[in-house]
């Protein structure tokens, strides 16, 4: 690869750490072979900042090596974004920090990036439990009807990135994982790659069910990101009216049968589901109004474009897509 | 020629850009902002019925093609002719964002006094653009194409567009009878100001009629589709209606959402209050509460404050705002660096 200039390659020690030197230097072999420049970032998470004092004899050979440390646990997209914005390469990439993948297959990546603009990796042929799978595969099922992204392994946190699509496409919280996700979305060219599972990456993983409920609610954050953003009314709008529909029905029925059976409202529990329902639909519709208004007196920083290209307009393409200009002319 | 740069303030994406002055001291007259999808074989005769529309000379205009992420060869028959004719201009976008998006790309981008936005699968006819501009001239701010004879099946697109159209014009009051149509004039001042997402591009007339806008509605030309594809399915009713509700909401209710909620909330307040007295009238009576009656006092009290609780938090939204409803059109004059 002669074109690419110099790899920053972030390794987040958020979650967990296997055999860090080893990996580390399994790491660097592989991208060593490259042929570029490279610049590591080990970023620790506040609860491993202790490691910082043995991560400084890492051999890196000719190579840089930084340690970062966040103060406290802040959680593996801080960390990533810490290391982004360290990085000194157009191209940028993620490693995990203990054994996902085997580490001699990472450089890899390197050759998809011709053609994409971010290349993630999927854990393939998989060595681990029966269990991870299904669950990796419901999961990834969902995500697939939630939001049309065809991916199958996002967990994994191998992935080479240009530097344009981190300008645009940003992650907080526990949204590191759909990073490939909201980049689709954003229009840039994601391509799915397989390497091979690393063989110590087998064991069996039970979460307790916070990890899962957290999930659960990531999900449906990016979701609803991708799907209802600029129209929060039409998901709130949907499901709010369905339940005044169904509150106003129940509601309905039950005068009728006071009038034609004589069963009297007051012994009726049924009642208080039947306004439950309908004053629950009138606030989700509400809230969907606010959302809108949210939308609508922000529409001027919502850019819904993201423009590949430009001809004749008098500006030469890079220098459009490059310019991050921020004066303004008042 | 040495390149001269200056810095050119996008009011509709709040973007300052740097633009080449040697091409910006030939700003043409006329803006003309076409969104194109998989539509790579009316590119070319869609170019030469603008041209030939535009061609008595007595205007300078620009063609602005906006390739909405189509999969066949939309962009490489455009950029043929683009490499040709520099007053082709073109943008690409990364993936298919959608025909507002398309639309507000190219008004951004725009450098014309009058926009005139059009279809780009020639059923709209390009002789009209000039009948559209004429109007703009005689004052209006807004020309709205009305496909009078339109050449559509009626089951899946005539009749959802004539309900919507029914619906739209009822709720906001601004009767016009086609908001689907793509054909539209504007000045370029008062488009670039109006906030455009997802599909509100149905919903210009009307935003900008609330907005004190002039607006005027001529008969134009349809054509059947003759090349490719129709994109649009049977339009989606359930869509239109969403968006309808909203824009009611913000055009004229946000800058007194609390009494509009507050309005909202006295159906619930009376509820809360009968039954609550309900429920008071059955304990004295018969020495027992009935938590079913006590329940509904409970409910519909909630519901009520809540509701309330949202009108002040719209206030609130709509204090900070950056955008109102009502002040995109209030000058007459472009006055860009002023909002941020």
């Amino acid at each position: 690869m002669t074109d690419i200039e110099g790899i920053s390659v972030i390794i987040p020690v958020t979650e967990r750490i296997g055999e860090f030197p080893s990996l580390f230097e399994g790491y660097r072999d592989a991208l060593d072979a490259v042929g570029c420049p490279l610049q590591f970032i080990c970023v620790l998470d506040g609860k491993f900042a202790n490691l910082a004092e043995e991560m400084k004899s890492l051999d890196a050979k000719k190579h840089s090596v930084e340690i970062m440390c966040l103060s406290r646990t802040f959680g593996e997209s801080a960390a990533l974004n810490l290391g982004f914005e360290r990085a000194s390469y157009d191209y940028i990439m993620t490693l995990p920090s203990y054994h996902q993948v085997d580490p001699k297959s990472v450089a890899e990546m390197v050759n998809g990036i011709e053609t994409a603009d971010m290349v993630i990796a999927r854990r393939w042929p998989r060595r681990d439990s029966i269990l991870n799978r299904a669950s990796n595969k419901v999961f990834h099922t969902i995500i697939r009807w939630m939001t049309g992204a065809p991916f199958r392994d996002i967990g994994c946190g191998a992935r080479f990135i240009q530097r344009r699509v981190l300008e645009e496409v940003t992650v907080y919280g526990d949204q590191h994982r759909f990073l490939p996700i909201l980049a689709d979305r954003r229009g840039f060219r994601v391509i799915e790659i397989d390497l091979p599972q690393s063989s110590e990456d087998t064991r069996l993983r039970i979460y307790g069910p916070t990890v899962y409920l957290g999930r659960l609610l990531d999900l449906m954050g990016v979701f609803f990101l991708a799907r209802f953003t600029k129209k929060p009314l039409r998901f709130f709008g949907m499901v709010g009216s369905v339940l005044m529909f169904a509150g106003a029905l129940i509601l309905f029925v039950s005068v009728v049968q006071k009038y034609l059976l004589g069963l009297a409202l007051a012994d009726r529990p049924i009642l208080l589901l039947g306004s439950l329902f309908l004053v629950l639909g009138v606030q989700l519709s509400a809230l969907g109004l606010i959302g809108e208004l949210i939308i609508f007196t922000h529409a001027k920083d919502l850019k819904e474009y993201a423009v590949d290209e430009t001809v004749n307009f008098g500006i030469e393409t890079e220098e459009r897509n490059d310019s991050s200009v921020t004066e303004d002319n008042s | 020629m040495a390149a001269k740069w200056t810095l050119r303030y996008h009011a509709n994406c709040n973007q300052v850009e740097r633009v080449n002055l040697n091409s910006l001291s030939a700003g043409p007259e006329l803006s003309v902002v076409v969104p194109v999808f998989n539509e790579e074989d009316n590119i070319e005769p869609l170019y030469e019925a603008i041209t030939s529309s535009l061609s008595d000379g007595s205007k300078s205009y620009e063609i602005i093609f906006v390739d909405d992420g189509s999969s066949d060869n939309t962009f490489g028959c455009a950029l043929r002719i683009a490499n040709q004719d520099d007053r082709l201009k073109l943008i690409k976008f990364r993936r298919n964002f959608g025909q507002t998006p398309a639309m507000a790309a190219g008004i951004d981008y725009a450098n014309g006094n009058i926009i005139v936005t059009m279809d780009g699968d020639l059923q709209n006819d390009p002789r009209d653009i000039m009948t559209l501009v004429e109007h703009i001239h005689q004052g209006s701010d807004l020309v709205v194409g009305w496909r009078h004879n339109r050449k559509d099946k009626l089951i899946s697109r005539k009749i959802p567009s004539r309900i919507a159209n029914w619906l739209i014009g009822k709720v906001t009051g601004v009767p016009i009878k086609d908001n689907g149509c793509s054909l539209k004039a504007y000045r370029a001042d008062l488009i670039k100001r109006v906030p455009l997402y997802s599909e509100m591009h149905r919903f210009i007339p009307a935003m900008s009629s609330l907005a004190g806008a002039k607006i005027a509605e001529i008969k134009v030309r349809h054509h059947a589709r003759v090349h490719g594809e129709s994109k649009y399915g049977l339009s989606r009713i359930y869509k239109v209606l969403f968006d309808l509700i909203s824009i009611k909401t913000i055009t004229s209710f946000s800058s007194r959402s609390l009494r509009w909620f507050g309005l909202l909330s006295v159906p619930f307040a009376i509820l809360a209050m009968i039954t609550f007295t309900w429920a008071i009238w059955i304990t004295v009576e018969n020495g027992t509460t009935i938590m079913v009656a006590a329940g509904l006092a409970v409910i519909f009290g909630g519901g009520a404050t809540f509701l309330l609780i949202c009108g002040v938090l719209s206030e609130l939204i709509y204090k900070t705002g950056a955008v109102r409803p009502t002040d995109f059109f209030s000058s007459k004059q472009f006055d860009g660096g002023e909002r941020k």
